[in-house]
């Protein structure tokens, strides 16, 4: 970095502060949306999938995309890795409008995604270790930082066991925290997650979504996480992680002084958004189709 | 979509799998290990079957013609029958039809499943072209495999069809030997090489295509396999007679 880079000031105090010009530039990127999508059209042959759809994602921001099963919401993870094309309207990424992107040129923007399938997709015919390892492998990273990195990320999921094991062999929480765990090789700055607790116990759903939580918070990492069920709302948009004096990672709630602002709802019904906003105004939304999704009942 | 409509649009799918593969040779990464891998699940892991199915042909062919030969008095000539016949025309189909049964039908299974449970999705979010990682490996496969196993087939036809004469007509081995070496010809040898090739392309395009294109869940997998392995048979079926004809043309054969 030049000198020049930098502005020195001396405070009254005598102290000398050094800012550094970069910085407010990394702060205004904070602001600046990681995933945008703008009046996003798509359907299939008929049938609307998509109408309309605007939204935006911040830098360490989580979105929960909720809405019921064939609204829509799977196909928006789809469309921000480019796995899809919408009919009309633009997604952009790290601020690259990436909607006429080839198939080649999306594949630098998807070193920066790191995505969680439903059932965890997990190639079934390598095991746990080949499966974590699959990106750095088609990077041709040598085999100890390869290693080195597998064992980090499988420890993240608490999985570090399981290494030799096959896909097979692993229960369906299992899977999906090796899927978390390949989707983290790289350290993505964005990581999607598309109902990443369907069909799990739920000590196991915690469990999962307790990883995005430390994801978010200690990581930085911005995500979108599609679910239909309203437990996983209240963890993600109540809780948040720490690290406490003896360095483990605690888990609290947010109360009185304290409320989060890094994780907003976004609802979907009929391939529209209805609802964006927090949790607090999602359950006190007094539309009829909200209230019912959200409380179960009328 | 009225039949036609899907027929052409499908020949485009399959065309354009065939191009993306093709030109994914020319770039890296490359993946020969799967190449290899596949070369030896295809070519060597149908060394068996393609073994039996050649040489039960060559013996039931003597088995049926050498009582008609013999009814001309041309018995002698059994080896040549048998010779021309399945190295031209049997050989490289039945070859073929056997491989689509044995690989066509894993092929579309394979990556039906791996559609089915998002793995396609997975490879490619991870920045792998599945063309690359997927088809071409086992279009190279087929295109350098099926030939040899051809190959194979026909000299076991021939085996098959020396034991039968020798055997059961009480024919002198030599006789039958330079009876099939005076019938075939080098172009003959040419034409039933160059025939596998265009069926090995056929046998993987379609199966590869139905499998990257299966919808359903477990169902249409099931459905991706039956249709690959149908529609691969019977255009085989029917590139071999454009084929044979062309070949006829080119290479002037199949005029005796």
């Amino acid at each position: 970095m030049l000198d020049s880079d930098l502005e020195r000031t001396i405070r009254a105090d005598g102290t000398e502060v050094i800012t550094d010009f970069e910085e407010p530039i990394n702060d205004r990127n904070r602001v600046a949306p990681v995933i945008e999508f703008r009046d996003v059209h798509l359907s299939f042959d008929d049938k609307v999938i998509l109408d309309g759809v605007s939204f935006s994602v911040r830098r360490g921001e989580t979105k929960l995309i909720l809405g019921r099963s064939g609204g829509g919401k799977s196909t928006t993870i789809r469309l921000i890795l480019g796995l899809l094309k919408p009919d009309s309207g633009q997604i952009f990424i790290d601020g690259e409008d990436i909607t006429d992107y080839t198939e080649e040129e999306m594949m630098h923007v998807r070193h920066k995604i790191g995505m969680v399938f439903q059932e965890g997709a997990l190639f079934d015919s390598i095991s746990v270790y080949e499966n974590v390892a699959y990106r750095l492998r088609e990077q041709n990273v040598d085999e100890d930082e390869v290693e080195h990195e597998v064992r980090r990320m499988l420890r993240f999921v608490d999985l570090e066991d399981a290494i030799d094991k096959m896909p097979a062999e692993l229960s369906g929480g299992m899977r999906r925290r090796v899927g978390i765990a390949r989707a983290l090789v790289g350290d993505p700055e964005i990581v999607l997650y598309d109902e990443p607790t369907a069909g799990l116990d739920p000590p196991t759903a915690r469990t999962i979504c307790e990883l995005a939580i430390k994801l978010r918070d200690l990581q930085d990492v911005s995500s979108i996480f599609v679910t239909h069920e309203m437990n996983n709302v209240g963890y993600l948009s109540s809780e948040y992680a720490i690290i406490n004096h003896d360095g483990e990672v605690v888990f609290e709630k947010e109360g009185e002084r304290l409320c989060l602002i890094n994780t907003e709802v976004i609802m979907f019904r009929d391939g529209k958004v209805i609802f964006n906003g927090t949790d607090e105004q999602l359950r006190s939304n007094p539309d009829p189709y909200i209230h019912k999704f959200v409380y179960g009942k009328n | 979509m009225n039949p036609l409509t899907r027929f052409i649009f499908e020949l485009q799918e399959i065309s354009v799998l065939i191009w993306r593969s093709f030109v994914s040779l020319f770039s890296a990464p490359r993946y020969v290990g799967e190449w290899i891998r596949q070369m030896d699940l295809i070519g060597v892991g149908s060394i068996p079957i393609v073994l039996l199915t050649g040489f039960f042909t060559g013996g039931v062919l003597v088995l049926q013609t050498f009582p008609t030969l013999e009814y001309y008095s041309i018995q002698n000539e059994s080896g040549r029958s048998v010779a021309t016949s399945l190295i031209r025309e049997l050989g490289p189909v039945l070859s073929a039809l056997m491989v689509s049964g044995r690989i066509g039908s894993a092929i579309a299974a394979e990556l039906g499943s791996m559609v089915v449970s998002q793995q396609i999705d997975a490879m490619r979010a991870f920045g792998t072209d599945p063309n690359r990682k997927l088809v071409a490996p086992r279009l190279l496969a087929l295109i350098f495999m099926l030939p040899l196993l051809t190959v194979a087939a026909d000299i076991f036809g021939l085996i098959g069809g020396a034991i039968v004469a020798n055997q059961l007509y009480n024919q002198d081995v030599s006789v039958f030997v330079s009876s099939a070496r005076n019938g075939i010809q080098v172009e003959d040898i040419i034409g039933g090489v160059i025939k596998p090739i265009f069926f090995g392309l056929v046998i993987g395009s379609v199966a590869c295509h139905k499998g990257l294109s299966t919808t359903g869940g477990t169902v249409g997998v099931g459905r991706s396999t039956t249709d690959s392995v149908v529609i691969a048979s019977i255009w085989v079926i029917i590139f071999d007679f454009f084929l044979s004809k062309a070949l006829q043309y080119i290479l002037d054969i199949g005029r005796i």
